[in-house]
Formats: C-alpha cells, sequence, structure tokens
C-alpha cells in the first residue's frame, strides 16, 4: 500500500504540475479521497479488497449457517449451532474483493457544447478523473473506453498505479467529434466485460430512448453495476433565446433556422418527455442515475454519488 | 380609384421593405452550434407549419402597415365606383357641360335642379381631384373657356340654364379640336348631362369621326359621364304651334294654338290655368287635361285694332321643369307669301305652281312668280319667300345671286330639269336621267323633322305611297330626307350655314312621278319651305334659342329669363327686339320628348374609348368622390394591431425541466 500510495502521489503530481491535467484538481481529490467508492452489488475482483464478492470468504462479516457436507473443514463448523440442534452447520462469512471500474466517456460532437464556460467533455473528464483517481487509490482496477463514432481509446481495468497515468492521458486526449455511437458501444462493452463491473457512463445521452433502453437491459442482464452520469447543460434545459436563430448540429452538418418564440414550447415538451422517460428507464434497469448540470460543482455532484454508494453497498 | 397626391404613389415599391428587412435578418441571424438538436428537430418539425404561416401572417400584415402609410399620405379617393379613375392628376380637365331646358327639372327634394345637382358635382368632385388646367365648354356657345377653378362652374354665368338645346358631338368636336391645338397632356373629360337622346344625336355620321379622332390623339383622354337620365317628377310643357294676326269685322284677334302636354308622372284629370301675357295685358284660360296631351286650336284673343305687331308670352303654373312652363311670341300683319318658280317649261311646272299658289289658310295672302333661268336679274330678291328652281343649275352671277338668297335666310328646292346640265352649286351636280324599277317604292324618310315631318296630330305624311319612275342622279354631300328602297335619294337637305337648299330627285310631272297626281307630299313639302322661307320676311320672327348663333349684339329684351346677360339672348327663351324686328327664342320642340339614350347606345358611342359612367341623382347632394385615407389609416392599424397580436410571446404552459443536478 505503502508503494501505491507513492505512486499515487507521484501521479498526482504529475498531473497538477503540467496543464495538459487540467481537470484534475488536487486539492479537490485529496478531500475525495477521504471517502470510499463503494459497489452497489457483489464484484468478483482478483485480489481481495473492500468490496463485498458474490463469494464466500475469510473475512469478519458473518454471511450465513449451511449444512455441512462431506469434504468441508471440521474448523468452520459451528459447534455451539451443534450443540443446540445436534446437527453440523458450517458458519460462512463474507469475502471481500476489488472492484473492476469501467469508464464510458462519450466523446461525440454534442458533448463540446458548454454555455457557462465549461463544456460537457470538460465536466465530463473532472468527475471521470477524479473517479479514476479514487478507484486506483483503493486498489480497485479502472479502465476507460471514450466513444464516438467508433471506440476512440480503450484502456482495459488496471489497478496498477502507473495505469492511472495512461487514464489521464487518454483523458486529456479525447476531443469531441463527429456522431456517437453510444448504443453500439455500450453492447460491445456488455460483451467485451466478462466479470461484474461497476461501468460508469459520461454521456448527455442525446439518443432515442428505445435505442438506450436495449443497451441498459443488456448491461443489466451482464450482472454490472450501471452508474450513469447525464451531463447537460442550463441553456439546453432553459433554452432561453430572444431572437430566431440558426442552430448547426454539433454532430452533423445539419442546421435549423428557429424562431424561440415559436419553437421553445414544443422543445420544453419533447426535452421534458425524453427525460422523463430516460429517468423512468433508469429506474426499471436500476441503474445509479445522476443528472448533471454541468454549472454544478463536480465535486459535489462527485460527493452525492459517494455519499449514494455507501448508503446502498452491499446489496446482494 | 384616384389620388390627390399620386406622387407619393412612387413610394409603394416600400411595401416591400417588410420582406426586404425579414431577408436580410435571416442573413444576419446568429448561427449557434447545438448539441441537443434531437429536441429541436422534434420541435420544429410539430411547429414548421404553424411557423411559418404565422411568418407569413406578420410579414402580410408588416407590409399592409406601410402599404396603409402610403395610400393613405397619397389621399386616395373613391366613391361609389371604385376604381372610378386610375392614375394620375390630369394636365387638363375639359367640363361639357349640358345646359338645355331639360337639365332644368327640379330635384325630388326641389332645391335644385339636374343642372344644380351636376355644377355641385363637378365643382366638388374636380376640386379634390385636381387638374392643372380647367377648360368650360358649355352647351349653349360650344366653345372652350378656361377657368380658374371648379368652384367656377358654381358662380360662372356660362354654366346657368338657357333655352338652346345642347348638342354633345359639336360639344366633342370642339374638346378635340381644344385637345389637338393646345397639345394638352393627361386630358379628363367631364360630361354632364341627362342624356337626351335629341342632345346626343346618336344617329349621326359624326360619332365614327369623332370616336376616331379621339382614339388618334397621343395624349391619353379619359371620358367621365355624369349621367342624371331620370325622368322628371310630375310635369307639364307649352309650346305654341301656331300664332297669328286676324281681322275681322269686330276689330282684330290674336289667334294662338298650342299644345300641353304632361309626363306620365303627372296627376291625373286636372285643370291647367293657361295665362297669356300680350305686352303686360293678361288673360287666364282654364284647360282641363284629360290625356297626356291637350291642343287648344284656334284660341282668340282680341286685340286693339291698332295693335299690328307686337309680343307675348303664354304660360303655365310652375312644376319640376320651369324652363318648359313658358313660350314666347311675336306677332305681326301676315306677311304675302312670294314664290319664285324659276322654269324652262312653265307647263311642266304647273303641279309647282299650284302647290306654291294654294295657301294653308284663306287669310294667307301668296303670290307665285314664274320665270326663265334667264330672268333672275329682274327678280326682287328680298319679297321671295321660295324658290323653286326647275332647270340646269345657275352658273356665275346667278348662281352667285341663288347663294346670297340662302345665305340670307332664304330657302330653294332644286328639281332636275330634262337636261340637268353639269353646272354645280352648293357642292351639287345633278347626275343623269335614270328609269327606276317598277316596284320601287320609298323606303325611309325623316318624319321627325323637316320637310317630311308628321302633321301636328302625329300622323304620318303619306310619302310611301308615292311612285317615282324617273329619278335623277345627285352628287354632292347632303342630308337625306328620303330615300327609295334601292337606296337613291329622292329628297336631300343640303349643307348650308343660313337658310335651307333641297334636292328633290324627281318631278311633278306625271311620266316622272306621282308626285303631282297624289298631291299631299308635294304640296305640305312646298308649303313647309315657303312658310320657313318666309319667316325672314316678316318684321316678327319665331326662332330655336340657339339658331342664331351667339350674336346678339344690339338686342334688347323685352320679355324673358331676367338671368340672361345680354351677350348671350341669343340662348335664352324670350322675345328680344333688334332694330325693328321681334325676336321671339323658345326651346326646340325635341326638348320635350323626354326619351333618353340607353345604355347600349351610350355604350355604342364610346365604343373603344377609356370612359366611365357615373349615374347620379339629381337631388344627390354628395360629393361623387370622397377621401378615404381614413380608411387606409384604420387598414393600417388593423395591420398594427394584428402584428402586435401575432408577434406576442406565447405563455410558456410548459414547466421548464429542472435544471440543476439531481443525485
Amino acid at each position: 500500500m505503502t508503494l501505491i500510495r507513492r505512486r499515487l502521489k507521484q501521479e498526482i503530481q504529475l498531473a497538477t504540475g503540467t496543464s495538459a491535467r487540467s481537470f484534475l484538481d488536487p486539492a479537490v481529490l485529496a478531500r475525495l479521497s477521504a471517502v470510499p467508492l463503494f459497489s452497489r452489488r457483489p464484484m468478483q475482483g482478483s485480489v481481495s479488497g473492500r468490496h463485498s464478492s458474490r463469494h464466500r470468504g475469510s473475512s469478519v462479516e458473518f454471511a450465513e449457517y449451511r449444512r455441512y457436507v462431506q469434504g468441508d473443514d471440521l474448523r468452520r463448523v459451528d459447534w455451539r449451532a451443534f450443540g443446540r440442534t445436534e446437527r453440523y452447520y458450517v458458519k460462512e462469512f463474507e469475502a471481500d474483493t476489488n472492484l473492476r471500474c469501467c469508464m464510458v466517456l462519450d466523446t461525440s460532437g454534442s458533448m463540446e457544447f458548454g454555455s457557462r464556460g465549461i463544456t460537457k467533455i470538460h465536466y465530463a473528464k473532472q468527475l471521470a478523473g477524479a473517479l479514476a483517481y479514487l478507484a486506483v487509490q483503493q486498489g480497485d482496477a479502472v479502465g476507460l473506453s471514450c466513444v464516438a463514432g467508433t471506440r476512440v481509446a480503450e484502456l482495459p481495468p488496471r489497478r496498477n498505479p502507473a495505469h492511472l497515468s495512461a487514464i489521464f492521458d487518454a483523458l486529456e486526449q479525447a476531443e469531441p467529434q463527429g456522431e456517437t455511437q453510444l448504443g453500439a458501444m455500450l453492447h460491445e462493452l456488455a460483451e467485451s466485460v466478462a466479470q461484474r463491473a461497476l461501468i460508469v457512463i459520461f454521456s448527455d445521452f442525446f439518443l432515442p430512448t428505445d435505442e438506450l433502453r436495449d443497451c441498459f437491459e443488456h448491461l443489466r442482464f451482464r450482472k454490472h453495476d450501471i452508474t450513469v452520469f447525464q451531463l447537460l447543460d442550463p441553456l439546453e434545459l432553459a433554452f432561453e433565446f430572444q431572437r430566431p436563430m440558426r442552430f448547426l448540429d454539433m454532430e452533423g452538418g445539419s442546421s435549423v433556422f428557429a424562431d424561440p418564440t415559436e419553437i421553445t414550447d414544443r422543445y420544453h415538451q419533447a426535452l421534458a418527455t425524453f427525460l422523463t422517460e430516460f429517468k423512468k428507464m433508469m429506474l426499471e434497469s436500476r441503474t445509479d442515475y445522476h443528472r448533471v448540470t454541468i454549472d454544478t460543482s463536480y465535486e459535489k455532484v462527485f460527493m452525492n454519488f459517494l455519499a449514494g454508494r455507501h448508503d446502498s453497498q452491499g446489496v446482494r | 380609384m384616384s389620388f390627390l397626391q399620386p406622387i407619393l404613389l412612387a413610394a409603394i415599391p416600400l411595401i416591400g421593405l417588410p420582406v426586404l428587412i425579414h431577408l436580410v435578418n435571416q442573413r444576419r441571424y446568429q448561427t449557434l452550434p447545438w448539441a441537443a438538436m434531437i429536441f429541436l428537430l422534434a420541435a420544429h418539425k410539430l411547429s414548421r407549419g404553424f411557423a411559418r404561416l404565422r411568418q407569413w401572417l406578420i410579414l402580410a400584415a408588416r407590409t399592409l402597415v406601410v402599404a396603409g402609410l402610403i395610400f393613405a399620405f397619397a389621399r386616395p379617393l373613391a366613391s361609389g365606383w371604385l376604381g372610378l379613375a386610375a392614375g394620375s392628376r390630369a394636365d387638363t380637365t375639359i367640363i361639357l357641360l349640358d345646359r338645355s331646358p331639360s337639365m332644368s327639372t327640379a330635384c325630388s327634394d326641389g332645391i335644385g335642379t339636374k343642372l344644380d345637382a351636376g355644377r355641385h358635382h363637378l365643382a366638388e368632385t374636380l376640386e379634390k381631384l385636381g387638374s392643372d388646367h380647367w377648360v368650360l365648354i358649355d352647351s349653349a356657345t360650344a366653345e372652350p373657356i378656361d377657368i380658374q377653378s371648379p368652384q367656377d362652374l358654381l358662380t360662372a354665368h356660362q354654366t346657368g340654364p338657357v333655352g338652346a338645346s345642347a348638342n354633345l358631338p359639336a360639344m366633342l368636336r370642339t374638346a378635340y379640336d381644344y385637345m389637338q391645338s393646345n397639345q394638352t397632356g393627361r386630358t379628363d373629360v367631364w360630361i354632364c348631362s341627362d342624356m337626351r337622346s335629341h342632345d346626343w344625336d346618336a344617329e349621326s355620321g359624326q360619332w365614327p369621326a369623332i370616336r376616331q379622332g379621339f382614339l388618334d390623339l397621343p395624349q391619353s383622354v379619359r371620358f367621365y359621364l355624369l349621367a342624371f337620365p331620370e325622368d322628371p317628377r310630375e310635369n307639364t310643357s307649352l309650346r305654341m304651334t301656331e300664332v297669328r294676326r286676324r281681322e275681322t269685322d269686330q276689330g282684330a284677334t290674336l289667334v294662338v294654338s298650342l299644345d300641353i302636354t304632361r309626363n306620365e308622372n303627372a296627376a291625373e284629370p286636372n285643370m291647367v290655368p293657361v295665362e297669356f301675357d300680350i305686352e303686360g295685358a293678361r288673360s287666364v284660360v282654364q284647360v282641363e287635361m284629360n290625356g297626356r296631351t291637350h291642343e287648344l286650336k284656334n284660341h282668340e284673343i282680341p286685340l286693339e285694332a291698332s295693335q299690328i305687331q307686337g309680343w307675348g308670352r303664354v304660360t303655365i303654373p310652375a312644376d319640376s321643369n320651369n324652363l318648359d312652363n313658358d313660350f314666347f311670341f311675336a306677332f305681326d300683319k301676315p306677311q304675302v307669301r312670294n314664290t319664285l318658280l324659276v322654269t324652262e317649261e312653265p307647263h311642266a311646272s304647273r303641279a309647282l305652281q299650284l302647290a306654291a299658289e294654294i295657301a294653308t289658310d284663306a287669310e294667307i295672302e301668296t303670290s307665285v312668280e314664274v320665270n326663265s333661268p334667264t330672268q333672275l336679274s329682274s327678280t326682287d330678291w328680298e319679297d321671295v319667300g321660295l324658290v323653286l328652281w326647275q332647270a340646269p343649275l345657275p352658273s356665275g352671277k346667278d348662281a352667285e345671286l341663288l347663294q346670297t338668297y340662302v345665305e340670307n335666310e332664304g330657302r330653294i328646292i332644286l328639281l332636275p330639269s330634262r337636261s340637268p346640265g353639269t353646272d354645280s352649286i352648293f357642292d351639287f351636280t345633278w347626275g343623269s336621267w335614270q328609269k327606276t324599277p317598277e316596284e320601287v317604292t320609298v323606303g325611309n324618310w325623316r318624319g321627325d323633322a323637316d320637310l317630311l315631318a308628321h302633321t301636328r296630330s302625329g300622323s304620318a305624311l303619306p310619302v310611301g305611297a308615292l311612285q317615282i319612275h324617273r329619278l335623277c342622279g345627285v352628287a354632292g354631300e347632303m342630308t337625306p330626307l328620303a330615300t327609295l328602297s334601292s337606296g337613291d335619294v329622292l329628297l336631300g337637305r343640303l349643307p348650308t350655314a343660313r337658310g335651307g337648299v333641297y334636292v328633290l330627285a324627281s318631278t311633278a310631272i306625271d311620266s316622272d312621278s306621282s308626285l303631282a297626281t297624289d298631291g299631299v307630299v308635294l304640296y305640305v313639302m312646298v308649303q313647309r319651305a315657303l312658310a320657313a322661307g318666309c319667316q325672314r320676311l316678316c318684321q316678327v320672327r319665331q326662332h330655336v334659342a340657339g339658331s342664331l348663333g351667339g350674336d346678339s349684339s344690339g338686342w334688347e329684351r323685352l320679355t324673358g329669363s331676367r338671368l340672361a346677360l345680354s351677350h348671350q339672348y341669343a340662348f335664352h327663351s324670350g322675345v328680344f327686339k333688334t332694330g325693328e324686328r321681334l325676336l321671339a327664342l323658345n326651346r326646340s320642340g325635341a326638348e320635350d320628348a323626354t326619351r333618353v339614350l340607353s345604355e347600349e347606345q351610350t355604350d355604342r358611342l364610346f365604343a373603344g374609348l377609356d370612359w366611365v359612367r357615373l349615374d347620379s341623382q339629381a337631388d344627390e347632394r354628395s360629393s361623387l368622390v370622397n377621401e378615404i385615407w381614413r380608411l387606409f389609416l384604420l387598414v393600417m392599424l388593423i395591420a398594427l394591431l394584428a402584428e402586435a397580436i401575432l408577434c406576442m410571446p406565447k405563455v410558456r404552459l410548459t414547466p421548464l425541466p429542472g435544471g440543476r443536478a439531481l443525485a
């Protein structure tokens, strides 16, 4: 652990020492590192960690009694139970394992949008960077997939502190462009991540809800713990314009000329319908859903995220 | 629609300004890269139809605002005939004003006459329409007079009622001459008339030439026909048909015959008091009207034996047209009606001699002097009432004598001799004799006027019963009075400034025609021509007002309209003294005919010309045109309101989605 902490410190120093790591704030990371990251569901890690495993282990946390079967270690027979019931029961304990965290960053053109001096992609990088730091700090494996029209970058989950640097580099290099193929990428991810993992998706999810529903059903079917950060700009929500404008699609070349006085109501209707359906879909797929407007402090959002997971940890 | 400030219509292209601004604005719209396009597209798709409609409506409203403003500033005029005038202010406006007696028909409100209403309408309307020059051509003088403004129509003495009939073709010709000689620009011709048929003379051969003349003018000409065709309300007219002095054993009397006619609107039988005023001595006769017409025949009014010559006036009570309630007359001792028969074969002209010798009244003395063409120099032309010329046409001094005679209002009837010769007079020449087919008869003749007019009782002369066996050809311009069914002229009148020259293309010899055997037609023709010719021999004369031209210098009014100015006496009804001669001027008989020009006839007269007919009620006091800029301002305000409503931001019914992070 000492070695890991030292490497982490080096990484942080590296990150804060260069302008390239603009999405990392050491002070925020320092504050966040005090709060552990929990999985909401039992994980299937390769090493011991602080997350519950779907297998029984040797932790101090009692799990259940099980009838003795031939071959069981006699040291695990609960003789007190035998004294009360004259039956042989084996006492089982929870196993702790590490977490595999797969971050998915939408780098489509729409993530470039930002009306308050910060873009959605930058906000997503801040959240992803903090999450990666926190996970590696507590010994969990972190991977990163940047998706746009194709999978732009792919880093498999590693718990090696040196891997953090690669993740930061990948985040740094991620530039929004082109149309999103998030749906297809999520299907691929569901198939490619064999073991249970924490899937964290950073996107605005401006896609048809039917297409997204299939993706989340697929991920849920693979028993992943899914977390969604839906990043929205305040202007996208308010749609407050005073005069007619030409809106240029950031994911394509098409444009729409619209008079806000005519279109605002219907825009709000369409947006509200989408958000309602999306939220319902998140509830149905038991996704840890966070709708975020990017004028909110990412530290606060991240803290809410951690706190929420702390409250729901251990659900098996 | 016309405009008082048409120059401002040059700003009409500004109507496109809102569209232009819209297009410029579209180009200046800010372009914003947008992420949530999926919702924008959905919203845009839903609202596209209405939004586009709204945009069009807003543009239309803004365009209307600008248009309304421009049109309001241009001060549009409108009337019951929207589209009255197209375009700009006229360079010259010519007003043809019918001042004939029929225009003096009173309005239903009793305040004024058709002429008053017409002047009022014209003054107001033309004042609003505006023009650079105003020219008045009144029906009496038919001469163009420059006026300062349309308001002069209300005060100028040239616009008052007269006894003379109107001659619209002549007035239009004057207008045409004025336009051509003055090289006017765009010209409006306003005609104010009651559309009486006799004023318009729709059958006149002048119309095609007048029409073509206006069509050939280089400048734009538009006609406005302000018509008052409605029949007068209850109206009775009076016309004296005969007045003569007669001496009997009991003393002198004045014998008068008169017709009283009332229109169909007049009340049923009533007594009409007819007042005779002979140089101040008045008498009244009650006439009971049982039908539409009544003839008072040979009514005798006693005279002083010493009163050889005199004048007077006969009057019936006032009604809707006061100008046809008077008739003026003058009388004198009957004159001997002298006829000069010029013939190479007196026996062949015997029928003519008899027709001239036998007077229509026993009290009328007649004489016929038969001469050969070579004896003209010995004739006392001052006493001749009619010349019957059945000899080769004269030439040289003889021709000059005849021309002078006609200029002095003499009458001549020319008949062909056996050898007509080739000489010409009054631009007329005889042709050769032709035998006509037996079936040829007189096809048509003028029964409304001149020698072959119907009798006083309205009966037609038996002209159709005449048999024409031989006919002499005629060559020269003339007005046909009777034509054969083959189209050949039997009787015609040559155009002369004064007097009258008639051409009869056959003779009274039995081998030529049945004029002698069926002598009525010949007799009436000769006696009428003689009576007309003898008018010049009398010291008193009856004339139609306006027929003597406009020169009334030296005239003294004895009775008649007090409004008449001395230099216009010739156009007014009344009795005037000029030298030793008395002149009684009255309206023409045609003025009593109420027939008006039909719309089809009017259309024909103005065919091909740019014209508008404005029928009006004589009692309408409102202007023909009104300024309607308020209407355009109202349209503009409505458009502004509509634009404001369309541009008003809609109340947002849908709450904004939460804009905060939901952890």
